[in-house]
């Protein structure tokens, strides 16, 4: 038995979650929290619903910078001309996040929340090099994505603070970014292992940019740095693809160890990391 | 606590838990159990209606975020005389019904396809119905169902 509420503006959010008297969790898409209430008791006495709060329904550009706020559901993200100009592996992932159904519902700031290490929503965003806001009664603080999701459903948030927005630099004019799902089936899967990559060529078109957030792969999700080094400097060929999923494979056995599922993760992430990075360098449709 | 939700057009309060789904509301509240529960944690879309013009898995929804929203239901797809719509007599005629718990869902996926795409593509109307599991047709009658329906719909527009 639990109780809820509804706020309207991130203040009233905050107050509710701060309630003394009262242990509230938020609530944005349901997607998660209303699983979790299904296979145990809750840990909570009070949902705060924040789904509706305006403040955080906002994708707009700032200056240099894109803002999308933590309530906004993956179809919002999908429909958004300003995110499929700018943030094409978000929009991407969240074209692969369950039905219909789950992508009307579910949210970004959820995603980031509660963590999960097959999350979609989140390599994107570690990808853009995005940066989480939050809020809570001594006021506002600020997280890179990458360090504010600490573990498989682990996160740097106190209880009490609502993440709000999260804003990333719009990328070089000259990159693009996409992303790549594997699940046991084409829809509605859970992923197995995905990635979101990012690249560009400077004038001499060589490789001047690249970002490489394989997700569902280590259990602290992060920038592959090792693969983005290799490519830098570089002219995009196949075999570069090639090379940079060998070395992500290299990577990752390197932090996890051979465990049962190595034999098959390192060869698709392999593959996955290539495939990604001939479409970011349009060496394939 | 107090819900107030228009449903299938009309408006309804009801009072009801604050931690029940709009799923429970629907079926044990307001005697709409056209709408059914099957995995009760949004994997297969039996439950799925239309919310302010949005599918979605009520077994997801709690009861209370649908207060001031816009529900229909399978019971809200008819023709005007009470039998079935063009998308419901697509599903008769074409063979897209077998055991039929999967199907109120199916229906609520390519209203709302429809509702958004009125010229969906045999892959667009797979991805709409992505979130709907059924163990029976193998799909490919309810995907020509819901291409028929588009088809016919858009005939009579033209």
């Amino acid at each position: 038995m639990f109780d809820y509420i509804r706020a309207k503006s991130i203040d009233e959010a905050v107050a509710l979650l701060n309630d003394p008297h009262c242990v509230s969790r938020p609530l944005a898409g349901g997607t998660d929290v209303l699983v979790q209430v299904r296979h145990g008791p809750p840990s909570f006495q009070r949902l705060v619903d924040i789904s509706r709060v305006p403040e955080m329904k906002i994708i707009e550009q700032r200056g240099d910078e894109i803002y999308i706020g933590a309530a906004v559901t993956y179809t919002e993200i999908i429909e958004s001309r300003l995110l499929q100009e700018t943030a094409t592996c978000l929009v991407e992932a969240s074209r692969l996040v369950g039905g219909p159904a789950i992508a009307n519902a579910g949210t970004l700031g959820g995603n980031v929340a509660n963590a999960a290490a097959c999350a979609d929503g989140t390599p994107p965003l570690v990808c853009l090099d995005a940066v989480a806001h939050i809020r809570s009664l001594n006021g506002w603080r600020a997280a890179p994505v990458a360090e504010l999701i600490t573990g498989p459903h682990q996160t740097a948030l106190h209880r009490g603070e609502l993440i709000t927005h999260f804003t990333f630099p719009i990328l070089p004019s000259s990159a693009r970014s996409v992303f790549l799902k594997l699940g046991r089936r084409n829809a509605q899967a859970i992923a197995r292992l995905n990635v979101a990559a990012a690249g560009g060529l400077g004038a001499d078109g060589r490789i001047n940019f690249a970002r490489v957030v394989p997700g569902s792969t280590l259990s602290h999700l992060r920038r592959f740095v090792e693969v983005e080094t290799l490519l830098i400097g570089e002219a995009p060929s196949t075999e570069l693809c090639e090379t940079a999923g060998a070395e992500a494979g290299r990577v990752m056995v390197e932090a996890t160890g051979r465990r049962w599922s190595t034999e098959y993760k390192e060869i698709a992430l392999h593959g996955l990391v290539a495939c990604a990075l001939r479409r970011v360098f349009h060496l394939e449709n | 606590m107090l819900i107030q939700l228009t449903v299938n057009g009309e408006t309804i309060a009801v009072e009801a838990p604050p931690d029940i789904t709009l799923l429970d509301l629907l079926r044990d509240y307001l005697n709409l159990t056209g709408t059914k529960e099957g995995c009760a944690v949004g994997e297969c879309g039996a439950c799925s209606v239309i919310m302010d013009g949005r599918l979605v898995n009520s077994c997801l929804v709690l009861a209370p975020q649908a207060d001031g929203s816009e529900i229909v239901t399978i019971e809200g797809i008819h023709a005007p005389d009470g039998g079935p719509n063009d998308l419901q007599q697509n599903f008769i005629d074409y063979g897209a019904v077998q055991c039929g718990i999967c199907i109120p869902g199916m229906i609520m996926a390519g209203e709302a396809l429809l509702m958004h795409n009125p010229h969906p593509t045999r892959q667009e109307i797979r991805m709409a119905l992505a979130g709907n599991l059924c163990r029976c047709t193998g799909y490919q009658q309810i995907v020509d169902a819901i291409e028929a329906t588009a088809k016919q719909r858009q005939g009579e527009m033209g």
